[in-house]
């Protein structure tokens, strides 16, 4: 009998092996650091890149008319690159989307987390796991085969609007600002719930009053994300929104079509692609670079918002 | 207040949160009953015999000898039609003569156009070229709509001024009372499934035909490999990048500035919107490090790992962290180092959880769209074997249910490939999400004991 050699070997100390320990140690950790700031670069990546094409269209075009005209003629002579009712239908769809999510949702997640039973609220996860789950091109095809002929039906005069994207996209909005805003709930805590309860509120006045103040940074993240999830969506608007770049009249009337930042892109590329180098193609990176900005700002206030909460209720 | 008023607001508040979820639930019977349901008409349909002919044709499926009978039969119960437009055009037509006979020549060929989309090409006409010219209707549901068309003529009022105006279905017959062919509508009404016998049939081949003449005959086949060939390619890029660093931030990271850097830039990148992953995929994979002259399912693939890594990441994590602890402390107590800890140990203990995030992210990146319009989707191609993947774009359910229902030429044509499209999606997305609900269920249970 005896130790394997290899296992004796590694027994013993001397400093060329500590070394060698202490190198491969190093590297091994290097190694994974490197292959884990592959995401972070991967941001980076996609922020030079997307600006690298987009800072063309600005040097080309200038930046007044991009953000203040409304004349988007980007294929005739002479061409206009107004986007500014572009980013205001946008704009007025992620406000519809937000509009039917955010209520729709805290309800739900206050529901969730405190009123419903263990058992119902398990077979109620599911439903919010597909909503999520349900690709954003079946959401389209919906809200433009089946959803578009029945708001015509109910008098609309186009079934391609507004509503119909604002709709849609609270709809997908809403398992994301369910569970964040559920989890912004739970992590309140028993104590507070306990203490209110023994004051004599009842469990309304206990969320409404205790709990949700208490959760508002974490409920503010949740409707910022679901906000982010319905300004990035591309399928949907672009099917169902109408695309007609035009602001409606007036401005809130969610009953005429729309045309969006993510839908032009989309939409024009095709045309754009082979006139590499062209503003009608870097325009679209500065759609891009738009985009990227707003969800990068939304994101960060979002996680500053949560660990604002974070260290309120630690400290608490 | 009243402690009745406190009771009523609470049992009020209460029911607005009942009715939140209702309604959240009543949005997802709504959406998927009309995709799951009109997309079973894509697999099981009442199929005609002229679907039969298309599928003996173009895939050599079914029995020739049971058809030529049909065929015969069908020919019999047609017979009739052609001999009444032979008639109306050797003795009405030719007593006609100017403007009049222009215009019943007009009406005349209203109707051959849509018997002959509802039978085929006439009896001794030449084989047209386009393949949707050479069958009728295949499909019962599709004939009766036909069967409408021939029966009436659509006209519309725009007498009432204020309105819109007012779709008027007129009688055809009436267009040619007194003549040969009048009996005709009678005709074809009555003995419709005589001229097409409609079956039901479970067809399969929905799923595993290639399509022909822009989607209207066929299946769905090449974009289903499609759609798998960037899924796997996708996973081949996120998992093993989402593990590794799912290691790193559960096991190795000490908490810090850059630690917390990095998990930032983590939750940014999942921030990213899908369609600016796409740009970035031109600009970058297509236009910069060229890994393909143009779109092809590598560039498609990257692009959808990077959008999915987030993903893997963040669930590979939370189940490392959700292994014991004593697991760990047992490994290193026998000795094992950090690595090998983590190899041995953790990784397997872990592995169901990450498999159940891999699953869920599966379906994510199966379902994108925007990523791959720029760089990897075409509309119309062949299933393309594995080592042109690194060249070829490819059709994709997503794309291609995009690319049907608004920029195909006959879409109310195709309404049901749209649906059974959607519905494949959906339904494989939808499984790949059970299989993990499934998963985590199970593992929740091997935790409690």
């Amino acid at each position: 009998m005896g130790t394997p050699r290899s296992s004796r070997q590694s027994l013993v100390m001397s400093a060329r092996a500590n070394l060698a320990a202490a190198l491969s140690r190093w590297l091994g950790n290097g190694l994974l650091l490197a292959i884990t700031s592959v995401a972070a670069i991967g941001v980076l990546f996609i922020l030079f890149f997307i600006a690298r094409d987009a800072v063309p269209f600005f040097q080309l075009r200038g930046f007044k008319e991009f953000f203040t005209s409304t004349h988007w003629y980007p294929s005739q002579e002479p061409v206009e690159f107004g986007a500014l009712s572009i980013f205001v239908g946008s704009g007025l769809v992620t406000l519809g989307a937000a509009l039917v999510a955010a209520p729709l949702g805290v309800a739900a997640a206050l529901c969730l987390s405190d009123v419903l039973p263990f058992g119902v609220r398990q077979a109620v996860k599911p439903v919010i796991e597909m909503l999520a789950a349900i690709p954003s091109v079946a959401y389209g095809f919906f809200a433009l085969v089946v959803f578009a002929p029945w708001l015509q039906r109910l008098g609309a005069i186009t079934g391609t609007n507004a509503l119909n994207v604002s709709i849609i996209l609270g709809i997908m909005a809403l398992p994301t600002v369910v569970s964040v805003s559920e989890d912004a709930l739970q992590a309140v805590g028993r104590e507070l719930r306990e203490g209110s309860y023994a004051l004599g509120a009842t469990r309304a006045e206990t969320l409404l009053r205790t709990i949700v103040p208490a959760a508002s940074s974490g409920i503010l993240a949740a409707v910022l994300l679901g906000i982010m999830r319905a300004l990035g969506e591309t399928m949907v608007v672009w099917m169902a929104s109408g695309n007609a770049a035009q602001i409606p009249d007036p401005w809130f009337n969610f009953l005429e079509p729309v045309r969006t930042l993510t839908a032009t892109i989309a939409g024009d590329m095709g045309e754009a692609d082979h006139v590499t180098g062209s503003a009608r193609y870097h325009v679209l990176f500065a759609m891009g670079l738009c985009l990227l900005l707003f969800c990068f700002a939304c994101n960060l206030i979002s996680e500053w918002v949560v660990s604002i909460q974070r260290r309120k209720l630690k400290g608490e | 207040m009243g402690m009745k008023a406190r009771n009523l607001l609470d049992r009020l508040f209460s029911g607005v949160g009942v009715l939140a979820i209702v309604v959240m639930g009543l949005a997802l019977v709504l959406i998927l009953a009309p995709i799951f349901s009109r997309g079973a008409g894509a697999y099981i349909f009442k199929a005609t015999v002229e679907h039969r002919r298309m599928l003996l044709e173009r895939f050599e499926r079914g029995n020739a000898e049971a058809l030529a009978a049909e065929a015969e039969a069908v020919r019999e119960a047609r017979a009739p039609v052609y001999a009444m437009l032979a008639r109306y055009a050797a003795e009405d037509l030719a007593g006609l003569s100017g403007r009049e006979k222009r215009e019943a020549r007009q009406r005349l060929e209203e109707v051959e156009d849509i018997l002959q989309e509802l039978f085929g090409p006439m009896p001794g006409a030449a084989t047209p070229v386009l393949p949707r010219q050479q069958y009728g209707a295949t499909r019962w549901d599709r004939a009766e709509v036909k069967l409408d068309r021939l029966l009436y003529v659509e006209t519309w009022d725009y007498s009432d001024s204020g309105s819109m105006g007012q779709q008027v279905l007129k009688p055809r017959r009436e267009e040619f009372a007194g003549t040969a062919l009048e009996p005709l509508f009678g005709y074809v009404e009555t003995h419709l499934e005589a001229m097409l016998r409609p079956e039901w049939t479970f067809y399969w081949g929905f799923l595993t035909d290639s399509s022909f003449d822009a989607h209207i005959f066929g299946g769905i086949w090449p974009e289903l490999v499609g759609t798998i060939y960037l899924t796997l390619g996708a996973m081949v890029f996120a998992v093993p990048l989402g593990i590794v660093s799912a290691i790193y931030f559960a096991e190795y990271a000490q908490e810090g500035r850059l630690v917390s850097l990095l998990r930032t830039c983590v939750s940014t990148l999942a921030g990213v919107p899908s369609i600016v992953f796409g740009l970035f995929g031109l600009a970058f994979f297509i236009n910069t490090m060229h890994v393909s002259r143009s779109k092809s399912v590598l560039a498609g693939s990257l692009t959808l790992g990077m959008l999915i890594l987030p993903t893997v990441i963040r669930a590979a994590e939370e189940a490392i962290r959700a292994v014991p602890h004593s697991y760990k402390e047992a490994a290193v107590g026998l000795g094992a180092g950090r690595w090998r800890t983590v190899v041995t140990v953790i990784l397997p203990a872990a592995l169901p959880g990450i498999l159940t995030g891999t699953v869920i992210s599966m379906g994510r990146a199966a379902g994108e769209t925007a990523p791959i319009i720029f760089t990897a989707a075409v509309s119309v191609g062949k299933v393309l074997s594995p080592w042109e993947t690194l060249t070829q774009p490819t059709p994709a359910l997503s794309w291609n249910i995009y690319n049907l229902c608004t920029e195909h030429e006959a879409v109310d044509e195709i309404r049901h490939v749209q649906f059974g499209m959607a519905a494949t999606l959906v339904l494989a997305v939808l499984l790949l999400n059970l299989v993990a609900i499934i998963m985590r269920a199970r593992i929740s249970n091997k935790l409690k004991g």
